[in-house]
């Protein structure tokens, strides 16, 4: 019997990938949550979850899961079930609609993004038959990719700029001047960083000329990884992710110091959850990203499996499992460098954007098209180019005028900083505050 | 009150030098030390602090281990009896005149025994208000309240953890092997 026309064997392969990268994505998620806790916890020299296991303290499940439980295994999913269980609170004033509406806008950029990472590069299918519906399926080589599309790189920016969008709403639907702060610092913070981001990936696809995730494994698979040919730009892509994904040192969207709890302040349960959720999955589709570009995707040196050109079931897997060890190396350096860094001032944020990223960024986009005009893109002459860029960089640097780094911003009304000429009164002006006296009856009398 | 002008102190940062400007290279050297405890820590190595508590306590271990010096760790109160198992408080309001969290409360009364004048008729600590300084064994004229080495104490509900005379004396009773007098 004939299949309909739509289902050919990419897309069933699509459909399977889908499935199994998704729930991959999911519990990698929640126990890159356990794993965040266990890397902080031996860089501060402590021990980190390692008591509950998959028991639950339910006496069937002991029996069953004898022996198990050790590290602490079961927290993401006693976590889990907690959040599941917690109560779901919505704030009077908050702004119903959209209080619903931002944890789903968070997570479905973070999730979709995942589409067109080309996980297994190209599995040649036999002809196969659908045992109940006895559908012959046709074989050829297919994409074992979610979305086989010629625009990979262009679609991962559209979705993972719409992720600023959840933290907005939800910044905002909070009614909660915390939570607005948070919303409009990752706001501005995704704006800045947007630009920074586009402009090193340019640098990199100028090198590749396309932008077809397949293309540009084939061409590190020939030249060498990206990340060797073009250093400065990996960097700045590295610090654009991290800031894209509000992670440490550039979570100032979520600083509990000031901000309580930043944008999430008043979600709870599940809702919180989701929020949480699409920080780390954003992390991985970041790294994912990360690893296409400049880390040669599934591809390692010395290795004939890991070549386009092998095609097997067993290269197919064994690709897959390369690709998701290097997204898991970039996700737990991730973790590293927020365990290391100390949050960034957020004006210090701004000016690393404004002032350093995005000019840093726009040098290597015009020497990356001189380069690739004069027809170098070769591994050594782009990183020569790059070193002797960083080097001008450093030589011209101090001749920049320098801002104070802590200046003082006159503001009206301040009693710290007040405007030119303005006369401030120090003494408090309510009664009560005047009253300057310690708890009745513990005072000795005067 | 208003901070003033002259209650600000100002702390000028030393300049950087050109490498630390560049900042990439302090940022790798932090990532050094972080890496260091990471694998020196790794499965509760040769770093790691922890003490892996309900099996093992910090009784176990010496103060220099991270453990505690039972003779003056400052737990849970106790109520000292003399030879005869009297209380031996002679209810002279010390300690809670000296209490900073003003948790102890005594109703004293004429004492039943000859050798005082009065003894303590309640005498109650509120565990939960006590911040555990210590202050109280020290003003203590006849060596009555002491602090023991007992810390993981637990109840249910605020008013179990008022501890009253008898439960004070029971303390005792419970930790004068850990704690002779």
């Amino acid at each position: 019997m004939e299949a309909p026309s739509f289902i050919t064997a990419q897309f069933i392969v699509s459909a399977a990938v889908l499935l199994i990268v998704v729930h991959v994505i999911l519990i990698g998620v929640a126990y890159s949550i356990y794993l965040e806790r266990k890397i902080s916890a031996y860089i501060q020299d402590r021990i980190g979850p390692n008591r509950v296991g998959f028991d639950f303290g339910l006496p069937v499940l002991q029996k069953l899961f004898r022996g198990f439980g050790f590290w602490g295994l079961g927290q993401p999913l006693a976590d889990g079930i907690k959040f599941l269980l917690k109560e779901d609170y919505t704030p009077p004033r908050a702004d119903k609609v959209l209080f619903t509406l931002a944890p789903m806008v968070i997570v479905i950029p973070a999730l979709i993004g995942f589409a067109i990472i080309p996980w297994g590069g190209v599995w040649n299918v036999p002809d196969f038959t659908i045992p109940v519906l006895d559908w012959h399926i046709k074989g050829g080589p297919v994409h074992v990719a979610g979305a086989a599309v010629n625009v990979g790189i262009i679609y991962i920016l559209a979705v993972a700029a719409l992720g600023v969008y959840g933290v907005t709403l939800g910044g905002w639907a909070s009614n909660n001047k915390y939570s607005f702060l948070g919303g409009l610092r990752a706001t501005a913070q995704m704006l800045a960083y947007e630009i920074p981001l586009g402009l090193s990936l340019l640098a990199a696809l100028l090198v590749v000329g396309s932008v077809w995730p397949e293309t540009i494994i084939r061409h590190q698979v020939d030249h060498g990884w990206l990340i060797l040919a073009q250093p400065l730009p990996a960097v700045l892509f590295y610090i654009a992710i991290l800031a894209e994904a509000n992670r440490a040192p550039f979570d100032n969207a979520e600083a509990e110091q000031e901000l309580v709890g930043g944008y999430h302040t008043e979600y709870s349960s599940m809702r919180f959850a989701l929020f949480f959720l699409a920080e780390y999955s954003h992390m991985v589709t970041s790294s994912a990203f990360f690893v296409l570009l400049f880390m040669g995707g599934y591809h390692l040196p010395l290795i004939p499996w890991l070549s386009p050109e092998s095609t097997g079931l067993a290269a197919v897997l064994l690709k897959f499992l390369v690709y998701f060890g290097k997204v898991m190396l970039s996700v737990c350096f991730m973790m590293v460098i927020r365990w290391t860094l100390p949050r960034m001032r957020y004006d210090q944020v701004m000016m690393m954007a404004w002032q350093a990223a995005i000019p840093i960024a726009l040098a290597c986009v015009v020497l990356t098209s001189l380069m690739v005009y004069a027809d170098l893109r070769g591994t050594i002459p782009l990183l020569l180019s790059n070193i002797a860029l960083a080097g001008a960089i450093l030589a011209v640097y101090p001749f920049f005028p320098k801002a104070d780094p802590n200046r003082r911003v006159p503001l009206y009304g301040s009693r710290f900083n007040p405007m030119p000429g303005e006369v401030v009164s120090h003494a408090p002006v309510h009664a009560m505050a005047r009253e300057d006296r310690p708890v009745q009856g513990t005072a000795p009398a005067r | 009150m208003a901070i003033r002008d002259q209650d600000i102190l100002r702390v000028e940062i030393p300049p950087m030098n050109r490498m630390e400007g560049i900042y990439l290279p302090e940022v790798f050297r932090g990532f050094a030390t972080t890496m260091r405890h990471f694998f020196t820590s790794f499965g509760q190595g040769r770093t790691s602090r922890t003490i892996q508590y309900p099996e093992e306590r910090r009784e176990h271990f010496t103060p220099e281990e991270g453990g505690i010096e039972a003779r003056n760790f400052r737990g849970v109160h106790r109520l000292n009896r003399d030879e005869e198992g009297r209380v031996k408080c002679v209810a002279c309001m010390m300690c809670p005149t000296i209490c900073p969290a003003r948790c102890i409360h005594i109703e004293a009364a004429p004492s039943p025994w000859d050798d005082r004048e009065k003894y303590p008729k309640k005498f109650e600590i509120d565990e939960l208000r006590c911040i555990f300084c210590g202050m109280c064994e020290e003003a203590c004229p006849v060596d009555a309240i002491e602090l023991t080495p007992e810390y993981d104490v637990v109840g249910l509900s605020r008013q179990e953890m008022v501890f009253d005379k008898e439960k004070l004396l029971n303390v005792y009773d419970v930790t004068i092997n850990k704690k002779p007098m």
